[in-house]
């Protein structure tokens, strides 16, 4: 069976069967490009999935998927930084369950890259210019 | 195990593990992190399109064009190779497999006349600022530049050399800064990521329209 790679066909359809269907199933192809068949680790506070696979290989048995509400425009700025040490093989701990995790009342909530959106960071200055700018003549 | 065996009453009311090891007290579930509380209500799926105040049909139907050009164009970003200094080997790691810009559509491409986007990719000296503007001049329109490291962004650690240009924005103007001393493959990328956002929001045809 393995060796003319027909298991292959039976891993396909138990992984569309667990996603629930096909429709599911290219609803994640769109999304997300592949079917990959993971159990599910936790979800975080903005709704991203975290996934585990150890039949993969190290280096991608370990994933997300994000929140159905960021659509297409996803990017990996919004993994919360206490997954990240998860998610890039730091820790071997959840969030949830590890011991030496700071946890202050003045720590600010985690916000995604904003750059592009209304409340984005625009620098300015407050110190007078100090080159000229210089204007070419005009030919008349 | 042993030393629970020794733990003051007080204490051992409190552990809720022994009380459910000797059967006693109701078992509460332990109040989970906040990290991993699931968002409490399924917040709106994001449209794939920016473009959704349309007023009028015309409106509409060019913010679909547009929808569709930007598509196309973030799609097959072409940068041109600028490769200045030790950024341009994080440069080529984006292209090799472990990485794969090919996957985003993003291929390198050699001349400048064929090319979307430049990556200027290290320390711009005074002496190739010149050549930085010609062929950043002989791309067409539309054209991107991404900024890549701190030198290219501004002089970095040659900022007070006598050679160095404070930063390629005072040759091109940029539209994408990575920072890093230099950036992994992975900043790099993450840039052209967010390079090919900033493509999807241009409404082009809207704005002839509105014209």
């Amino acid at each position: 069976m393995s060796y003319f790679g027909l298991d292959r066909i039976f891993k396909l359809m138990k992984t569309i069967k667990d996603y629930g269907g096909l429709r599911a199933s290219l609803y994640k192809l769109y999304r997300i490009d592949n079917l990959r068949p993971g159990r599910l680790v936790a979800t975080d506070k903005f709704g991203n999935k975290y996934y585990e696979n150890n039949a993969y290989f190290y280096g991608r048995n370990r994933w997300v998927e994000y929140a159905p509400k960021y659509g297409l425009d996803y990017d990996a700025s919004q993994v919360p930084a206490e997954w990240y040490g998860w998610l890039h093989y730091k820790t071997d701990y959840l969030p949830s369950e590890d011991p030496g995790r700071p946890k202050y009342k003045w720590m600010a909530e985690y916000t995604e890259n904003l750059t592009g959106t209304k409340l984005q960071y625009m620098p300015y200055t407050t110190t007078n210019p100090k080159i000229q700018a210089w204007v070419p003549p005009s030919k008349k | 195990m042993l030393r629970s065996a020794f733990l003051p009453a007080k204490e051992a009311l409190a552990n809720q593990n022994l009380l459910r090891c000797v059967g006693l007290g109701n078992f509460q579930v332990p109040t989970r992190e906040q990290s991993t509380q699931p968002a409490v209500a399924e917040e709106k799926y994001k449209p794939y399109s920016p473009f959704q105040n349309t007023s009028s049909k015309a409106e509409y139907a060019l913010a679909r064009l547009d929808d569709l050009l930007n598509w196309g164009r973030k799609g097959s970003l072409w940068p041109l190779t600028f490769g200045l200094a030790c950024c341009a080997v994080e440069m080529m790691h984006i292209a090799a497999p472990r990485y794969d810009m090919d996957r985003f559509g993003v291929v390198f491409r050699a001349s400048p006349r064929q090319a979307d986007c430049i990556i200027v990719a290290g320390t711009l000296t005074n002496k190739m600022a010149p050549a930085l503007r010609k062929v950043y001049d002989q791309m067409p329109e539309p054209r991107w530049v991404i900024s890549m490291g701190s030198c290219a962004n501004g002089g970095g650690y040659y900022h007070y050399s006598y050679s160095v240009v404070r930063g390629c924005d005072r040759i091109v103007p940029v539209d994408i800064y990575v920072p890093g001393c230099p950036p992994t493959a992975e900043a790099l990328l993450y840039g052209v990521l967010q390079l090919q956002k900033k493509i999807k929001r241009y409404n082009t045809l809207q704005m002839w329209y509105r014209k």
